[in-house]
């Protein structure tokens, strides 16, 4: 039998939604600031982020990030444990050296952990505190403490994690670089804490490149080894970047560093054709057997099936109204994922994809490029608004059809899905109304969490 | 001391109120060492630049500020908006006041839905050139998109460092966009303690729009200044004929405006309405009720009789409190039993932990120590019937252990160690998944009116019923968990051991 090939599709023109310039307003935020990234340092088992700002920064960044963001918990020690200067009145008058020195001091006295990062909020970025200097003073006396500049208004937690993470890799990582390990690979993928399921999905794509017969530095997350991990960042035989765009700063980084080689897929693998096609090309990359990953994707690809199967039955005769068209909001890596998995797996096509994480403007065309093509008969135009006036309008402007939409969003998009009567998955910051543990949404086991999540949505309304 | 209007910014805490964070002692001595405060305390005593020692620690966890009360309040009026003029990172408190606020509507029977606020979005190139006319755009953009009754704009240590002239943007703004534009001073940096935020809405809001030339005094119209709880005081106000008009939060405008019209204004925590409360009298002659707050029999007894007593009502405030005693006694005689030995601990703003302890002794429940976020010596009534702490002590008893941090895990974890308790009531995030780490179970009070009134105690009973019974959850996550403090510092009995070492004497630094 053969398949009469759909006609491309395209959203039509961008809708125009922006009644405000690029860096105007924001009105309901999808990222914090560039301080937000203390979250990155949380989510390297034992690590401890320090930060040089005023009192309630901290408390914002993790509190939005790790609380009320599928309550996901703060990291080594919990929420409220990162030491910082609290600055007052007097910091901003006398400068804050020296109650950074003092804090710093008394951290390394109190606390338990084999890494502290300090981060800069914006009261020492703007007053000018030589913060380098003072945590030069620490690391001549063999403290492992680095220093990262996020004040808040220099840019997001997304640009503010590869500051942190080069900080990272230059400061407290690469001092003995040793030889280079074949089979040891360092994975760049989801952004800690912003990315709700990143727990889940490192934990799967961990285990995934394990079978096909890879080490991998997870880096972040519990199945991390925490800084032994970061310390044999240079050992590795190249760099795993799993994002449009993030990660890619830092992969080039290292090639430069350390001339190693990096593999940059744009497209975070959900499902079994993604999945599969993921580890033939990295095990390409690793020049690992193709016998040896095609033993691993079968048996994967086995199991997989087997539930897909299972589950077509309720997908073929379930009568009540399941959603076809979907709009999609988030995060480039997230919405161009799981956009893919929609398409490719379910056969859903995209009404609206709206990313918010502020794009660095020399990534967007090949992010406008890989929705073009998220299949051989579907593409669609991304925008690019992180105003939510902006990305409602957007949403509010496309067409869903005849049946309810749904929508891949945020707890900003829940009144809207509402409003439209559709169906909403919170898969992005902030995602208030998940509980999230262990779950995640990549390979081939997040594949069929997401298809559970999907579905049991869609068939609640009647229940 | 009045309360200056006229000045666009409230005056700080640690200013106005002699504010501390840090200290640590018998409730006792605390209550006696802020009796200067109240001009009570005999000759030699007070007068200007008397302080409460405070002690100051060297080591310092991430606190909260002034600019996040600011906003979760005002994200959390109905039909105004808020303005952020701030970096990003300071919206990312839209998370938390948006959980606020959805269960706040559901609270009161509205529907839930989403905060809208708007970051003016600053960056690096707003730094050095000024972020004034990002502010206009922003306002403009708020006020054009959603069409509110009022806007609110907050500032932050950003722009209270590059010295934006928010005044006159919000001046102009006002004039041109003819809704109040409220301008809160709020930069974290200013005060120690996040408390301030409320003052600093709240001056805004009597600057901007409460009603400054007032229709006809309401004669059955109460102010309750309240936060997110459920509406307990309008049942509460109709036994006695009145009516509440709950503010600030989940308000509307129109009911915040009408605060000048009020009979009378009452609160169930003055570390939160005090300010509000004062200068509403001060300037619109609207009585601000000086009783204890309305926790456990005394203090509830002793509330609705100033109340009653405000507003001409004291036959059926004595009918009423007599039919509650005869229908709650006996409840709480039941839970007494239930409770008998239970040791409880209390953590949340000052004002209020004064009213919880006292709830909870009603409940016959041990509360050997307590800590409170900062302590006011006085509030802005400078009325000693407001001493919520001495109320405490005198009606109920000291506190052995009653100490004041402004929410520090590190000293948490030595304060519940010292007190060992069953449980904890805790407001505020991140001290609880500590005490889960010990093994003790916490009622976090997301509902602020829970313990309120006679009906209160039973609420708050029962809560701790339920929560006693999971403590099989962190007795069980207890056996495998690890702190990120080094062995010396778990060991270490006191507390407040580093800021003693720190001070140049060892009675504390005077500040």
């Amino acid at each position: 039998m053969s398949i009469t090939p759909l006609q491309v599709r395209r959203s039509g023109p961008t809708p125009v939604v922006a009644d405000v310039p690029e860096e105007g307003p924001i009105e309901q935020v999808r990222y914090a600031c560039a301080l937000g990234a203390m979250q990155t340092v949380a989510a390297i088992p034992r690590a401890i982020p320090i930060t040089h700002c005023g009192p309630g920064c901290a408390d914002k960044q993790c509190g939005a990030l790790a609380f009320n963001n599928a309550y996901q918990g703060g990291g080594w020690g919990g929420l409220g444990v990162a030491p910082s200067t609290n600055a007052t009145q007097r910091e901003v008058i006398f400068g804050g050296e020296n109650r950074l020195r003092e804090l710093v001091t008394h951290t390394l006295d109190l606390m338990e952990a084999d890494l502290f990062v300090v981060l800069t909020g914006c009261i020492p970025d703007l007053i000018g505190d030589d913060v380098p200097a003072v945590v030069k003073e620490f690391q001549a006396k063999g403290a492992p403490v680095v220093y990262a500049g996020t004040g808040g208004f220099r840019g997001n937690n997304y640009t503010g994690h590869e500051v942190v993470t080069r900080a990272i890799i230059d400061q407290f990582a690469s001092a003995d670089a040793g030889p280079r390990e074949h089979g040891l690979v360092n994975l760049w993928a989801p952004l800690p804490y912003q990315d709700p399921f990143w727990r889940g999905d490192l934990a799967e794509l961990k285990r995934l490149l394990q079978g096909i017969g890879l080490r991998v530095n997870v880096l972040f997350g519990p199945g991390s080894a925490g800084v032994s991990e970061w310390r044999a960042i240079p050992r590795a035989q190249f760099n795993l970047v799993l994002s449009p765009w993030l990660g890619l700063a830092t992969a080039q980084h290292l090639e430069d560093k350390f001339g190693q080689p990096y593999l940059h897929l744009p497209v975070p693998p959900i499902g079994g054709r993604q999945t599969s096609e993921f580890l033939r090309q990295v095990a390409a990359f690793a020049g690992i057997p193709d016998a040896q990953a095609g033993a691993f994707i079968a048996a994967e690809e086995r199991d997989y099936y087997g539930y897909i199967e299972a589950f077509s039955e309720f997908y073929s005769q379930y009568r009540w109204g399941l959603p076809a068209r979907f709009a999609a909001i988030g995060d480039a890596a997230t919405t161009l994922s799981i956009s893919s998995f929609a398409v490719r797996q379910l056969g859903l096509v995209p009404a609206v994809v709206v990313i918010t994480d502020n794009t660095p403007p020399e990534h967007r065309d090949a992010i406008r490029a890989a929705f073009a093509k998220l299949d051989h008969d579907v593409g669609i135009e991304p925008v690019f608004a992180e105003d939510s006036y902006a990305v409602h309008a957007a949403i509010r402007g496309a067409d869903f059809g005849r049946k309810p939409p749904l929508i891949f969003g945020t707890t900003w998009e829940r009144d809207l899905a509402k409003e439209l009567r559709g169906f909403i998955l919170e898969v992005g910051f902030p995602a208030s109304y998940e509980v999230v543990l262990s779950r995640g949404y990549a390979g081939y086991r997040g594949a069929l969490t997401l298809i559970e999540r999907i579905y049991t949505t869609a068939i609640s309304r009647s229940a | 001391m009045a309360i200056n209007l006229r000045s666009p910014s409230a005056e700080t805490r640690e200013q106005r109120l002699g504010t501390i964070t840090s200290w640590d002692g018998p409730a006792s001595r605390l209550a006696n060492e802020s009796a200067f405060s109240r001009g009570d305390c005999g000759p030699g005593c007070g007068g200007k630049g008397q302080r409460i020692c405070e002690l100051e620690s060297p080591f310092s966890q991430g606190s909260t500020c002034s600019e996040q009360i600011a906003e979760s309040q005002a994200s959390n009026v109905r039909d105004a908006v808020l303005v952020q003029h701030s970096p990003i990172g300071c919206a990312a408190g839209h998370i938390n006041s948006n959980a606020f606020f959805r269960n706040g509507l559901m609270r009161r029977g509205l529907a839930p839905r989403n905060v809208t606020g708007l970051s003016s979005n600053l960056i690096e190139r707003d730094m050095i050139y000024g972020g004034a006319e990002k502010l206009r755009a922003t306002i403009k953009a708020a006020v054009k998109r959603h069409q509110p009754k009022a806007v609110f704009v907050a500032t932050s240590c950003a722009t209270g460092i590059i010295g934006d002239d928010v005044e006159s943007v919000v001046r102009d703004c006002e004039d041109e966009l003819g809704v109040p534009v409220v301008a809160m001073y709020c930069e974290g940096f200013k005060s120690k303690h996040w408390s301030s935020g409320f003052d600093a809405i709240q001056h805004g809001v009597l600057r901007h729009v409460v009603k400054p030339k007032p229709g006809p005094r309401q004669d059955n119209l109460v102010n309750i200044i309240v936060l997110w709880g459920s509406d307990v005081f309008t049942p509460m106000l109709a036994e006695l004929g009145l009516e509440a008009n709950n503010i600030l939060t989940v308000a509307s405008v129109d009911e915040i405006a009408r605060a000048s019209e009020a009979a009378a204004s009452a609160t169930f925590c003055y570390s939160v309405g005090g300010y509000l409360g004062a200068a509403l009298e001060e300037q619109y002659g609207v009585q601000e009720i000086k009783a204890p707050q309305p926790y456990g029999f005394d203090g509830t007894d002793a509330w609705l009789r100033a109340l009653a007593k405000a507003t001409g009502r004291e036959e059926r405030a004595e009918a009423y409190i007599a039919r509650e005693h005869a229908r709650v006694r006996p409840q709480i005689e039941r839970l007494r039993e239930r409770l008998k030995g239970v040791r409880g601990y209390v953590a949340m703003g000052a004002a209020y932990a004064h009213g919880v302890i006292g709830v909870l002794r009603e409940l016959g429940v041990e509360v050997p120590g307590s800590l409170v976020f900062h302590h006011d010596p006085v509030y802005d009534s400078h009325d000693v019937r407001q001493d919520t702490l001495g109320h405490m002590i005198d009606a109920y008893g000291d506190v052995e252990h009653f100490s004041i941090s402004n929410r520090q895990p590190y000293q948490f974890y030595n304060l519940l160690k010292r007190s060992d308790p069953d449980f904890i009531i805790i407001r505020h995030g991140g001290l609880a998944g500590l005490a889960s780490r010990l093994g003790v179970p916490a009622i976090a009070l997301g509902d602020a009116s829970t313990a309120i009134g006679y009906q209160g105690m039973i609420d708050l009973g029962e809560e701790i019923v339920d929560a006693l019974a999971q403590r099989k959850f962190h007795q069980d996550l207890a056996g495998h968990t690890s702190l990120p403090y080094k062995q010396w510092w778990l060991d270490q009995a006191d507390p407040y051991l580093l800021a003693r070492q720190n001070a140049p004497q060892a009675a504390g630094s005077r500040v």
